[in-house]
């Protein structure tokens, strides 16, 4: 994905119901939002649920004469809308939609996968392998251990004879390597779309 | 938080492992949101941990049928530095049983299918207190006969008749109906190593086959015979 600046003339296109835009918009902060509700919520429907509240509150306030228009402040403006979203989630377990917000809903693009995605995943999957190939057994086994079979952090440090630090060290070295690859993949898939 | 705080912190390895505490986190997501760089880091190290599980999970799935392979199977032993000393212990078995078990098992088997001549020391008869003591010569772990005469008495459903050694422990005993006690018993006995005195006691049972009482006890002397060679 192509990094658009969150400058006014993106706030206008946004505003305006540019599909193109809306897209990008969505596929931008959805991944982010998905992070976000994730250590928060804990079943996949809530989180997705709370997601596509998130967009249709965001992408109907921006409609409103009203609405955002410090486009510097567009990732701030969607982070306190999915707070707002949580914190009613907490309050209610269903949500009440408007019907205003139902129809903005219905029209935020879907950033499922698509086969542009399918090929960067399967590239990135060969690439997140390499990476992977590459490190030393513990700390594969490090990274299984506690992202594959989800065991306890503590523990497995204790078992492997290694400190949090050291975890964080790691996943920031495999992330350093394989993040360049990631951006030019974003790049290539946002210039094939 | 701005850039270079949520640098030093390395924020983005403390979010994506849960490390932050909640009012950091917080402060973080507000930057994150907002930033660009942070964004793209977080995003990548997310992406890159999910595909990670997967060729880790690929990789264990792999993994798990090399293992079996290594494991030795079934047919591991068909494996030469295994198969060849396997082979010739075997061999060395098949031998020795050929050479040494199956004859020594095909003359017993030959001994007990020919007709014998059994010893007896016939119980009949046989005074529990009496003096005499019917003697019997055996070889050692030679069978021999012990002709019976149980005394017919309407109180029993059926006899335990136990063979007691010279310490009066029981070597075996064996359970007849009162209908067969009715007739002399030919009880064939299994050779002993050691001679002596012996007892056949003869134990009256209930029909639930308790004992009820002791019917009587039939001593007898069993002599070992000397070799024939042994005479000077």
């Amino acid at each position: 994905m192509q990094f658009h600046a969150f400058d006014s003339h993106y706030l206008e296109r946004l505003r305006a119901g540019d599909f193109r835009t809306q897209e990008h918009f969505v596929a931008y902060f959805s991944e982010l939002i998905r992070l976000k509700l994730g250590k928060r919520l804990h079943s996949r429907p809530e989180i997705e649920d709370a997601r596509q509240e998130t967009f249709a509150r965001v992408l109907a306030a921006l409609r409103k004469e009203d609405g955002v228009r410090e486009p510097e402040r567009l990732g701030a403006f969607v982070n306190s809308v999915c707070n707002n979203v949580l914190l009613e989630h907490y309050r209610s377990a269903s949500q009440q939609t408007t019907s205003a917000e139902e129809e903005a809903g219905a029209n935020i693009p879907d950033p499922g996968i698509s086969v542009v995605d399918v090929i960067a995943n399967q590239e990135m999957q060969r690439n997140v392998r390499h990476i992977l190939d590459q490190l030393p057994e513990k700390d594969r086994r490090l990274i299984k251990e506690i992202f594959l079979e989800e065991r306890d952090k503590d523990e497995v440090c204790k078992d492997l004879g290694v400190d949090r630090e050291y975890l964080r060290v790691l996943l920031h070295r495999a992330k350093k390597s394989f993040k360049s690859l990631y951006l030019k993949k974003m790049e290539k898939t946002a210039l094939q779309e | 938080m701005d850039h270079a705080e949520a640098s030093r912190l390395m924020a983005t390895e403390k979010y994506l492992l849960d490390e932050l505490p909640s009012d950091v986190r917080e402060q973080f997501e507000e930057h994150l949101f907002g930033c660009h760089d942070c964004a793209m880091d977080v995003r990548a190290g997310a992406v890159f941990l999910e595909q990670g599980k997967v060729a880790l999970a690929d990789s264990a799935a792999v993994t798990v049928p090399a293992r079996t392979q290594a494991t030795p199977g079934r047919f591991a032993w068909l494996r030469p530095a295994f198969a060849i000393p396997a082979f010739a212990v075997l061999l060395l078995v098949v031998a020795y049983q050929n050479l040494v078990t199956y004859p020594t098992l095909r003359n017993t088997v030959a001994q007990a299918n020919a007709p014998q001549i059994l010893p007896v020391a016939s119980l009949v008869g046989a005074a529990t207190r009496g003096t005499n003591v019917p003697e019997l010569a055996v070889h050692p772990g030679e069978s021999f006969l012990l002709p019976l005469d149980i005394p017919p008495q309407s109180a029993f459903a059926s006899y335990r008749i136990e063979f007691h050694n010279p310490s009066d422990g029981v070597e075996w005993s064996l359970v007849v109906s009162a209908e067969a006690a009715r007739n002399s018993l030919p009880i064939r006995a299994p050779g002993v190593a050691e001679g002596g005195q012996y007892q056949v006691v003869v134990i009256g049972l209930n029909p639930q086959g308790e004992k009820v009482s002791e019917v009587g006890r039939y001593p007898f002397e069993l002599q070992f015979a000397k070799p024939a060679n042994s005479q000077p």
